[in-house]
């Protein structure tokens, strides 16, 4: 399925759509907020063989395009992936075994992300893969970018190796149009090549000193001596040029070797720096120093050794092509600081000479020409390509993301099928929500990661970052608004009896004068409080299904055979009790059946009385504190519509009083007392009603 | 809309008593909107009389169905053959549904689920209150478009009584005086005039009080 096709089938969140290799973020988050992690580990890892690396490194499209940063701050989806991904819970994923063997060899070139990920899904269509790598290590900028302090390699190696377990070759120490041309593989039987090269190749400052000087190096192979364990020397005060992701690297890196002053110089302002914000703030924190609006002019040196560097300031001027405002000189504001090492990372193009005679590059930056974004194919036929190697120096999850899309078009080639030209639709707006949405809306604060000091992250390459803890991840995913999983209203059953436009606590169902009811799907928020009050069930919602609850109540209470009364226990997930409270629960209460929900909101007379019927001797309601609760205003409404519901059972002969409500404590899941007392109370109904 | 209550739970569950299957029938217009008979209101009852019948070792399947509107024939024969294999028919319907099925099933026993309050407005989501009586001759014109029939407890046509106090009705301080309400209003529109004019004796026959009342429009009839 083409982005395309998504987009105009039905509607998805803003956060799987900004995710360019799709990934179901929605699911994930919400099955994290349920506590299921195997399952999201799952769902993660269905769209991305490398989940660990992209729950560390990756720019996270999808938390600026997420709902919720409308309104607060975006859900934290990276730090929850990277919880979902590491936790030992992954062990048990039962990866995708390969397809049958189609008997065709497919060489893909370049063992960065996106060979990795061509290899891994054309492994799983069945054909046989065969990495070159022209380094003897695997992984790409993964391993030989990327430092260790950000991206542990043992998390890229255990990931590479479950990708090597699906029967891949590797060929290290290969670089591929020096010895063996692309004609060779061919001829070796390869039936289809896919260039994953990257963009290895630093450009130039182009500045005076740059070629003479001892102790200007370019980033890229700054980082690949970093990346080993053999650490190249640091200057004691430090330029990197540039203000991508390569020179907060560099500099961040320099540091932990040991410099004492390190300078980044940037030529346009702190708003047009490409490198991550949260990477810029790092790097700040822990004693880079910032010269923006600066250019370099020249490289002075003393006895063959860069001694110090000669910049001039600038000012904004007109947006150039990339729409960025272009840096314009200030006359006369030339000034030169010393400097002993200075480190060039003004950005890298690929390293395609070697096969530019076979596959035509882009003349400027030696990019390789494709046909289009979802075929990948190059000038020379059977010959793919993606990644840096095609799009210049971009990401992670845009590497990975090329990889799939080459493997599926490299499979309808070997197939014999005409690839499938599909244009891609461009960047997606989220749709900006009402400002009385947003008002309405409950504010949660976005959880805090925990990192290293910046004191004791200089001294080495140790992680910053640490993952986050179940609880604190449970809680952020809580934070989720449940986009499209929301109201969905049946027209056909609809009688317009505005019960919905009246009971929505963010006023988004609105009707006609001929009551015709709109309930738009970007601003509902899955509270259910219309699905459940609708008279004639006109309104369905994905999230907490009537359906699926009801099942899970009939199956459970047909497995339980327990001496003591049989309680079921809606318990709302938004309350502030911990995995071991769910625990403890279990052990002490064998007798409650617990069904969690998004809110108590979902539960209605109907489905008490379903628990009676299945078998229950009670139920019990807990419902989480005031402040955790994203629709708090509705909390009344439940109680009351609870006291209906006692009303109805005491008419019916059963008692009331075998239906609790409470709130949950503070901290935890229950107040034992008040469970204690129910069964008490069950178990004296109970005798009064067999006499 | 017409406004309905769903009868006390004790009193269904006296009639239904030994009904097998007895269907639960649900109505999707006013007893829907009353929350007494919609889709909703007839799984909680099914369900209800289900537990009931359970705890007290009762035999006897429940079933669940709703049509559009009971009061129209041609919904309701959409669900004969459900019917057919009932014994009984609860219907949570006004009573206009309740005779409609009873008419079209002839053999079949049909009980009333609701009882028929008013002809009303809601007032909030869960609060309603009457408005007209159906007297088949409205006076609406001369009373500001407050009706004194519906809302006057002793329908005075010419009000207010001597029990009025403070804009209250004498017979509860919670029920406003409708001819207080009437004179406030005609005071506001300027017409208090109006009240000049003294209403003859009401001719109650199109009310009902010359017999069942039946309407027939010649142009639309077959
Ligand atoms: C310092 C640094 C930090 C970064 N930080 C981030 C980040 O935080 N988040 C993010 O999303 N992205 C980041 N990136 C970008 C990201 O690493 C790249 O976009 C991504 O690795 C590109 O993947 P690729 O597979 O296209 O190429 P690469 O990862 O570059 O892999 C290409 C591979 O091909 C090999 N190769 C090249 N030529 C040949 C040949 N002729 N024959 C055989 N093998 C060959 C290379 O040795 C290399 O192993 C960073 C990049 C750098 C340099
Ligand atoms: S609020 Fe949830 S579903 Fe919506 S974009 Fe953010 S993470 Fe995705
Ligand atoms: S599910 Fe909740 S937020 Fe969405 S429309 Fe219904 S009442 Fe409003």
């Amino acid at each position: 399925m083409t982005r395309n096709d998504l987009i105009t089938e039905i509607e998805h969140p803003p956060c799987k759509l900004a995710c360019p290799i799709l990934t179901d973020v929605r699911e994930y988050v919400q099955l994290i907020a349920e506590r299921r992690y195997e399952e999201a580990f799952a769902t993660i890892r269905k769209q991305s063989p490398l989940p660990r690396v992209c729950g560390r490194i990756c720019t996270h499209p999808c938390e600026t395009a997420c709902k919720r940063g409308q309104v607060d701050e975006p859900i934290a989806i990276a730090a929850l992936k990277r919880f979902a991904s590491d936790g030992l819970w992954r062990d048990q994923y039962e990866a995708a075994l390969p397809g049958k063997s189609t008997g065709h060899k497919v060489a893909v070139v370049g063992s960065g992300p996106a060979g990795l990920a061509a290899a891994h899904d054309l492994a799983l269509l069945g054909h046989g893969v065969t990495i070159f790598e022209a380094l003897p290590v695997l992984g790409g900028m993964l391993r030989v970018g990327v430092p260790e302090y950000r991206l542990p390699k043992n998390v890229v190696d255990e990931e590479i190796q479950a990708i090597l377990d699906l029967g891949v070759e590797v060929k290290t120490g290969v670089r591929i149009g020096e010895e063996i041309k692309l004609t060779d593989l061919f001829e070796q039987g390869y039936k289809a090549v896919f260039m994953g090269i990257g963009a290895h190749r630093d450009r130039k400052l182009h500045i005076a000193g740059e070629d003479k000087l001892e102790g200007v190096v370019s980033a890229v192979s700054f980082l690949r001596g970093v990346n080993q364990a053999e650490k190249p020397r640091v200057g004691v005060k430090v330029a990197v040029i540039g203000g991508g992701n390569t020179a907060i690297d560099s500099a961040r890196s320099a540091l932990r070797l040991g410099a004492e002053g390190v300078h980044i110089v940037y030529r346009r302002s702190r708003e047009e720096m490409p490198a991550a914000k949260e990477e810029i703030e790092e790097a700040a924190h822990e004693g880079v120093q910032m010269s923006y609006l600066t250019s370099p002019l020249e490289i002075l040196g003393r006895d063959g050794k860069v001694s110090a560097l000669k910049c001039i300031k600038n000012e904004l001027g007109e947006p150039d092509d990339s729409g960025r405002r272009s840096p314009k000189p200030v006359p006369g504001s030339e000034f030169t600081f010393d400097v002993d090492m200075v480190i060039a990372a003004i950005g890298q193009a690929p390293d395609s000479s070697l096969v530019a005679e076979e596959i035509e590059v882009t003349e400027k930056r030696k990019r390789i020409i494709v046909d289009g974004p979802y075929t990948l194919v190059t000038t020379q036929p059977g010959v793919f390509a993606g990644g840096d190697a095609v799009t210049g120096p971009a990401t992670v999850v845009e590497a990975i993301s090329a990889g799939k899309r080459a493997a599926i078009s490299i499979d309808s080639y070997l197939r014999g099928e005409s690839p499938a030209t599909v244009e891609s639709a461009g960047p997606t707006e989220t749709e900006r929500l009402s400002s009385v949405i947003i008002e309405k809306t409950t504010k949660f604060e976005r959880c805090v990661k925990t990192s290293l000091p910046a004191d004791n992250r200089v001294k080495g390459f140790d992680e910053v970052e640490a993952v986050l803890s179940e609880d604190v991840a449970v809680k952020e995913a809580l934070r989720c608004l449940h986009c499209f999983l929301g109201a969905r209203l049946d027209k056909e059953k609809c009688i317009s009896c505005l019960t919905c436009v009246r009971v929505c606590p963010l006023s988004i169902p609105t009707t006609s004068k001929m009551g015709e009811i709109t309930i738009d799907p970007i601003a509902c928020q899955a509270c259910g409080m219309c699905a459940l009050e609708c008279p004639v069930r006109a309104i369905d919602i994905s999230l907490d299904h009537r359906g699926e609850m009801s099942q899970e109540i009939e199956k459970g209470m047909a497995e339980s055979h327990q001496p003591d009364p049989v309680i079921v226990g809606f318990f709302d997930l938004h309350g502030n009790f911990g995995s071991s409270d769910v625990e403890s629960l279990k052990q002490d209460y064998p007798n409650i059946l617990p069904v969690m929900v998004f809110g108590l909101r979902k539960i209605d007379t109907s489905d008490i009385l379903k628990a009676f019927e299945s078998g229950a001797d009670g139920v019990f309601l807990a419902g989480c504190p005031p402040d955790t609760d994203p629709f708090a205003e509705t909390a009344d409404r439940v109680k009351r519509r609870m006291t209906h519901a006692r009303t109805l059972l005491d008419a019916m002969g059963i008692d009331g009083a075998r239906l609790e409500v409470c709130d949950m404590p503070e901290q935890g899941i229950v107040d034992k007392e008040l469970i204690d007392g129910l069964i008490q109370r069950i178990k004296e109904a109970g005798q009064a009603r067999s006499e | 809309m017409i406004t309905l209550e769903q009868k006390k739970f004790q009193e269904i569950e006296k009639m239904t008593k030994g009904y097998n299957p007895l269907l639960v029938l649900g109505c999707e217009t006013c007893a829907a909107m009353s929350f007494a008979g919609g889709q909703r209101q007839v799984a909680e009852l099914a369900s209800a009389i289900r537990v009931a019948r359970k705890t007290t070792e009762q035999k006897g399947e429940v079933l669940e169905d709703a049509v559009a509107r009971q009061c129209e024939p041609e919904f309701v024969d959409l669900i004969a053959d459900k019917v057919g294999g009932c014994d009984a028919v609860l219907s949570i319907a006004c009573g206009a549904g309740v005779q409609l099925l009873a008419e079209r099933f002839q053999d079949k026993v049909i009980l009333p689920g609701c009882n028929t309050t008013f002809l009303g407005v809601t007032e909030e989501l869960g609060v309603w209150s009457e408005r007209c009586a159906g007297c088949g001759n409205c006076i609406l014109d001369k009373t500001a478009g407050l009706c004194p029939i519906a809302r006057c407890s002793k329908q005075l046509l010419n009000g207010p009584c001597g029990g009025s106090m403070n804009g209250k009705c004498e017979i509860s301080k919670e029920v406003d005086c409708v001819w207080q309400l009437i004179i406030d209003r005609l005071t506001r529109l300027n017409r208090l005039e109006m009240l000049e004019e003294i209403f003859p004796v009401k001719d109650w026959s199109p009310a009902g009080h010359g017999g069942p009342r039946k309407m027939v429009r010649e142009d639309l009839k077959s």
